[in-house]
């Protein structure tokens, strides 16, 4: 029953009835949230970002006409807000910076958390290296790469062919390969030696 | 490389969320009861500046200019002569966008200066004319007869330039001279030489199984013969020439089976009373079926459609929502449900594949309880909405009806 709740709850919106816009932030809020979070990584904005996501949605709502389904529609609007954000600050955005004694190469060691350390250095080197990137091109690869949605899913979202968005996320990733080819540490998070990728779950990243 | 679910998210801690949420809510509130006023990007000033420097650039424009004839392209007398080729083509005079056919040939003149006389040789154009105001109107030309508009849409057909010609208005009205004779024609109607004015109805020939061949059908009637029962306000109107299109076997297959009240499409004779009571005349309009799920109990099939609405979307969604609609009107009896669940088709499927089938339900739904304003509302929306269609003019009866 999701697309007629949704339905019901939208109206309900509408009509500014404030439970119904607290039921549908909830509903939706932590799956914009974590798509945000992959796309623009480790945020000091997302707070504003989250809200101003949302924002638009209500503000839009009555523009949406169920022909898309409901978190669809949203994930749409918090990409639109990505894009504004990147496209604002430049390329460049406000993820947390490396330290020059990072960048310099670790002697990799293999405890725990000598690995869990290197897995959130691996995560810093790969968002300084999508920070040089066009907003589309930055949108296209961690919407498809990280996030996990088809090409065909993300090329709707940006508002890009497939064949475009297949374009920029092989572009994406040659340059982040030929970053990993100087970057030991970009390198092991991206192609981990051995089986086990390496864990970092979210207690430990908070 | 892969990457999906090795970058983790960093949840938001629940002071943040709430101040969020907080803000949303106030900020949805405010949303909701005014519109959004976009921020001006320019500073006032710097409009103000704007404006002075194009007002300027005007004046010293119409200083540089003036004793110039009119800068319109086709402002000069002289005749400009459109020959298309194999394809269609567009003219845009300004005042007025001319779309010809291939093989049409014709010729624009301004006579008087403000006036536009389109003499026809041959071919079809459509012309879509704007408010003309005070200048003089626009004549299209076709043989003997003139066509004389003051602002809309519309086409003449002249054939081969030495047979008929057709008229159709699909927007506003103009006015057909012929010898001497004028003629009113408005939109929805035609008028062809030899029979004078006709109302041209649009008709949705029948659905395929498969909901796949779906298509239309003009069905001309005949205005001259028949008494202007469209603006007597009473509610009796001829039926001899509205009748339905297609067969009933691909509607029958949408049958969820029986129930208090026949939706299939029935044939009005046109042997039969030409005049017939505006309800009666309701209930012979075509109804589109609800979708076949095989289920002849109503209620379960209800419960079908609403698993389909609940986890399809698109066009699936609308056609089962149309669908519960339907069989809780027809089937159920249960109009005051059936009422709600069109409200909420109508509110999200707007332009959908059942949208005017849903539109017209709910004039058959609230019309055939009482010609009430509520009815006459619902009509109104379909006539706005549906265009020209036989339905669409016992729509226009119904706004009428007191």
């Amino acid at each position: 029953m999701a697309y007629v709740e949704d339905v019901l709850l939208v109206d309900r919106c509408l009509t500014g009835e404030p439970a119904a816009t607290r039921e549908l932030f909830r509903r939706h809020r932590a799956r914009v949230h974590a798509s945000l979070f992959r796309v623009l990584g480790n945020n000091r904005d997302m707070d504003d970002l989250l809200q101003e996501a949302f924002l638009q949605v209500f503000q839009s709502l009555r523009g949406w006409r169920a022909e898309a389904s409901l978190s669809t529609w949203i994930d749409r609007v918090a990409v639109r807000v990505a894009y504004r954000y990147l496209s604002r600050r430049g390329r460049r955005v406000q993820t947390d910076p490396i330290m020059d004694d990072e960048l310099a190469v670790a002697p990799l060691d293999h405890g725990p958390g000598a690995r869990r350390q290197l897995a959130r250095d691996g995560v810093k080197r790969l968002y300084a290296v999508l920070d040089e990137l066009s907003p589309a091109a930055r949108l296209a690869f961690t919407l498809h790469e990280i996030d996990g949605r088809s090409i065909a899913e993300t090329a709707k979202l940006v508002g890009s062919s497939v064949t475009a968005t297949k374009l920029r996320v092989w572009r994406t990733r040659k340059k982040i390969e030929q970053a990993a080819a100087a970057d030991a540490v970009l390198r092991e998070f991206l192609e981990p030696a051995g089986a086990d990728v390496i864990p970092f779950d979210d207690k430990e990243a908070s | 490389m892969k990457l999906v679910g090795r970058i983790p998210v960093e949840p938001l801690d629940d002071e943040r969320l709430t101040n969020i949420e907080r803000r949303i809510v106030t900020g949805a509130s405010e949303a909701s009861v005014m519109r959004p006023v976009r921020e001006s990007r320019i500073p006032m000033v710097l409009g103000f500046a704007i404006i002075a420097v194009v007002v300027m650039c005007a004046g010293l424009a119409g200083w540089r200019l003036r004793g110039a004839d009119a800068p319109a392209a086709l402002a000069q007398e002289v005749p400009l002569q459109i020959q298309t080729a194999d394809h269609r083509s567009t003219l845009d005079i300004g005042d007025a966008r001319i779309e010809s056919t291939p093989s049409t040939v014709y010729t624009v003149t301004r006579p008087g200066g403000d006036g536009v006389l389109v003499a026809m040789t041959r071919g079809k154009v459509e012309l879509e004319v704007g408010k003309r105001g005070k200048r003089a109107p626009l004549v299209v030309r076709a043989g003997d007869t003139d066509v004389v508009v003051v602002g809309t849409h519309f086409t003449v057909d002249f054939g081969d330039g030495t047979g008929d010609v057709d008229v159709r208005v699909t927007e506003g009205v103009v006015r057909v001279v012929r010898h001497h004779q004028e003629t009113r024609v408005a939109e929805g109607q035609a008028w062809k030489t030899q029979r004078g004015l006709i109302a041209i109805a649009v008709e949705v020939v029948e659905l395929g199984p498969d909901r796949g061949h779906s298509g239309s059908d003009t069905v001309e009637i005949d205005l001259s013969k028949a008494p202007d029962v469209l603006h007597d306000r009473v509610a009796k109107i001829p039926d001899s020439r509205i009748a339905s299109a297609g067969s009933n076997a691909g509607t029958a297959s949408h049958q969820v089976g029986p129930g208090p009240e026949d939706v299939r499409p029935r044939r009005l004779d046109s042997t039969s009373d030409p005049r017939l009571d505006l309800k009666t005349l309701i209930r012979t309009q075509l109804v589109l079926p609800a979708l076949d799920v095989k289920e002849p109990d109503p209620t379960k099939a209800i419960s079908i459609y609403r698993n389909t609405a609940a986890f399809q979307k698109g066009d699936e969604a609308s056609l089962a929502i149309y669908s519960m609609a339907v069989v809780q009107a027809l089937k159920l009896g249960r109009t005051g449900d059936a009422e709600q669940t069109l409200e909420l088709y109508v509110r999200r499927f707007k332009g959908g594949p059942e949208y005017l089938a849903a539109l017209w339900l709910r004039v058959r739904i609230t019309c055939l309880r009482d010609f009430d304003n509520v009815c006459r509302q619902a009509a109104y929306t379909y006539l706005h909405e549906a265009g020209d269609t036989p339905t669409s003019r016992i729509a226009e009866r119904i706004t009428m009806s007191r």
